[in-house]
């Protein structure tokens, strides 16, 4: 299987303080790889990394063979990679409707048009009620994003990072903060939705990784002491001692 | 026929209304005011795509008004004198677009590099910059002076020769509803609903591929473009263009329009122009504070009611679509809050005005109209009627705004159950 996601001697520092050691990633096509990690290990800023929210110190990183990490947000997103935020980040005013439309748009190559109009184009609303559908959220469509429940937020926040019609997905914690059922409907939801996609995905719950990927990362101090199928982590010393043996899961 | 006319039979609606007033009102104090609110309304309508649409607050929004005003006025007198060939004058606000998009997009470039607090300084800068610039190159601004021009140039196409002010009526209302219905459509299109994508979360747009600069730089520049249209009609209108024109001063009436009229709402703008426009000829005449009572109205709908006067008209949308019966039982509360306010209202006033003519006017002397009644701004007993009234009012307001607040809650509940039971 070739790579979708490489990332090559990968550092970040902050003034003295050196968050990513020289890491190296390799993230296999349409595979789910989750990234665990104790508080402060750098999961986050690893994801903005990659993103292009935050510029590296040093390193490489390719998204299917593209060199990604001299580019803005909104071009690596052009490039097929989209991701969701730990904090929820949707459009709050406008509707649900609009914020996955918004999604998509990029990807109709509508670009900065002023002469479309968005409620004409078939294609495009046809789109839209198919994401919709996908995140589960038609029953309010026409509500003020900002209205809907926690676990709403969070699927429409979903709906946006694949409407793009992107084949690599990153999720920041999708779960965080949601009661057994919702994480239930959330977990669901990302199985569906990466189907012949590539995940990438930092969870603080464990049962939800083991369930979700088919590998796993750890990430402790800036560096990844392993990657391995989630059998295989389980029983490995390094992160039972880094990481498991620590917390209760 | 009469099928495809129909989703936009608001705005033929509108436009028949606004053809027939000069007709209704004959004055030329009217129609000198309906035109100068018909410029005002393209050039807050365009401020707005840049406040309200796309979340950048300016300061400095006169610059592209003023320089297109400018710009018009030298081309009418080059026409004038035959040193330019003839343009027709209905076609002068495409002048006027053409050097509002000229400049905005160069400023907008540098400004939309920026948002928030910086954007709105980079604005106030270039604004501060355009001003004394009017009155350094006195020889394309002429100072404090100004220019004057004639607009009555080259021919008369169908006898029209733009002299009389019903003319240039028809003129601005043409363009008001041309350029009013291009922003609107503006709004609905991918670039205008990335405008407001932008304005709500820069971070989100940015991850889902577009470049949030380049999205606020042509919010920047369309919004100069059609300030520049209006730009060019009232240099037409006043025949003459001043320095003021480019200036904070006017940048800030335009901001005040766009936000008491509610910039989160297309016809936020409109309602602020009209309005404004209207209060600010007529009661300048009435009042020497008329600005503390702009400023005074500002504060209020700052603090009160951040939507402006379309946001608490809209707020009530989903209870008039719901349930008729629930708006009417609204109006009993509104009415004893409004009362109450006005009461105190009126004892501010009164404060306000003895103050401004104890100060500024009487000379000694003591007698004031105030409310059409006469009081002695030296005696202490008209001081106590108004203080009265004020403490009334706060009185009043104290017990008659939470009730008005708890009817708006109760019939949104209302709504809230109804729609979830559908």
């Amino acid at each position: 299987m070739s790579n979708s996601l490489k990332l090559t001697n990968v550092s970040k520092s902050f003034g003295e303080a050196k968050i990513i050691k020289n890491l190296n990633l390799d993230i296999k096509k349409n595979e789910r790889h989750a990234i665990i990690g104790p508080n402060g290990a750098g999961k986050s800023t690893l994801f903005h990394l990659i993103s292009g929210h935050y510029k590296l110190t040093s390193g490489k990183i390719t998204l299917n063979g593209d060199v990604i990490n001299n580019l803005e947000p909104h071009q690596i997103n052009r490039k097929g990679l989209a991701r969701s935020f730990q904090v929820t980040n949707i459009f709050p005013k406008m509707s649900v409707y609009e914020n996955i439309r918004c999604g998509i748009l990029w990807s109709l190559d509508f670009k900065y048009s002023i002469i479309k109009l968005v409620n004409k184009n078939k294609e495009l609303n046809k789109k839209t009620n198919v994401i919709l559908q996908e995140v589960n959220l038609q029953h309010c469509a026409h509500l003020p994003a900002g209205l809907l429940s926690y676990a709403d937020q969070r699927a429409l926040e979903i709906g946006i990072t694949i409407a793009g019609g992107a084949d690599t997905l990153m999720l920041d914690e999708p779960t965080a903060g949601m009661s057994n059922s919702e994480t239930e409907r959330a977990v669901n939801l990302i199985k569906q939705i990466s189907e012949n996609r590539t995940l990438v995905v930092v969870e603080h719950d464990m049962g939800v990784v083991f369930d979700l990927a088919d590998r796993i990362s750890v990430l402790v101090y800036g560096e990844i002491i392993a990657t391995d199928t989630p059998n295989n982590i389980r029983k490995n010393k390094a992160v039972q001692a880094a990481y498991l043996g620590t917390e209760e899961h | 026929m009469l099928n495809i006319l129909k989703p936009f039979s608001t705005w033929i609606i509108i436009a028949a209304i606004a053809a027939a007033l000069p007709l209704i009102f004959e004055s030329s104090f009217a129609l000198t005011l309906l035109s100068k609110m018909g410029v005002l309304i393209i050039f807050t309508v365009a401020y707005n795509m840049l406040l309200g649409q796309g979340g950048m607050l300016s300061f400095g929004h006169a610059i592209y008004f003023g320089l297109a005003g400018y710009a018009s006025i030298h081309i009418l007198n080059g026409i004038g004198e035959e040193t330019l060939p003839y343009f027709p004058t209905v076609l002068f606000p495409l002048i006027g677009a053409i050097v509002g998009l000229f400049f905005g997009s160069i400023v907008g470039y540098v400004s939309t590099r920026r948002a928030g607090t910086a954007f709105a300084m980079i604005s106030l800068g270039f604004c501060e910059m355009v001003t004394a610039m009017t009155l350094i190159f006195v020889i394309f601004f002429n100072g404090e002076d100004g220019i004057q021009t004639d607009r009555m140039v080259g021919p008369e196409p169908f006898g029209v020769s733009f002299g009389p002010q019903i003319e240039v009526y028809y003129l601005i209302l043409f363009w008001v509803l041309l350029t009013v219905a291009l922003m609107y459509i503006i709004t609905k299109t991918p670039f205008g609903r990335m405008s407001n994508a932008v304005r709500d979360n820069p971070e989100r747009a940015a991850f889902i591929g577009y470049s949030v600069r380049r999205v606020r730089w042509q919010a920047f520049a369309l919004s100069s473009m059609f300030a520049g249209a209006a730009g060019s009609l009232h240099a037409i209108n006043y025949e003459h263009i001043g320095f003021e024109s480019v200036s904070v001063v006017q940048s800030g009436a335009v901001l005040f329009m766009a936000f008491i009229g509610g910039a989160g709402h297309f016809l936020g703008p409109i309602i602020g122009a009209i309005g404004l426009t209207y209060l600010d000829s007529t009661l300048a005449d009435i009042t020497e504070a008329w600005l503390l009572y702009l400023g005074l109205t500002f504060s209020g709908i700052v603090m009160f009611a951040p939507g402006g006067l379309a946001g608490l008209i809209v707020m009530h949308g989903p209870i008039a679509r719901t349930n008729k019966n629930l708006l009417f039982s609204l109006i009993k509360p509104y009415l004893l809050a409004i009362g109450s306010v006005i009461t105190g209202l009126l004892g501010l006033i009164g404060i306000i005005e003895m103050l401004y003519f104890r100060s500024l006017i009487s000379k000694g002397e003591g007698e004031i109209i105030i409310f059409w009644t006469e009081f002695n701004a030296n005696g202490i007993l008209s001081w106590l009627i108004f203080i009265g009234l004020i403490l009334l009012g706060i009185f009043l307001s104290k017990r008659t705004f939470p009730v008005a607040k708890e009817s708006w809650d109760n019939a949104i509940s209302v709504v809230k159950t109804e729609i979830s039971n559908e």
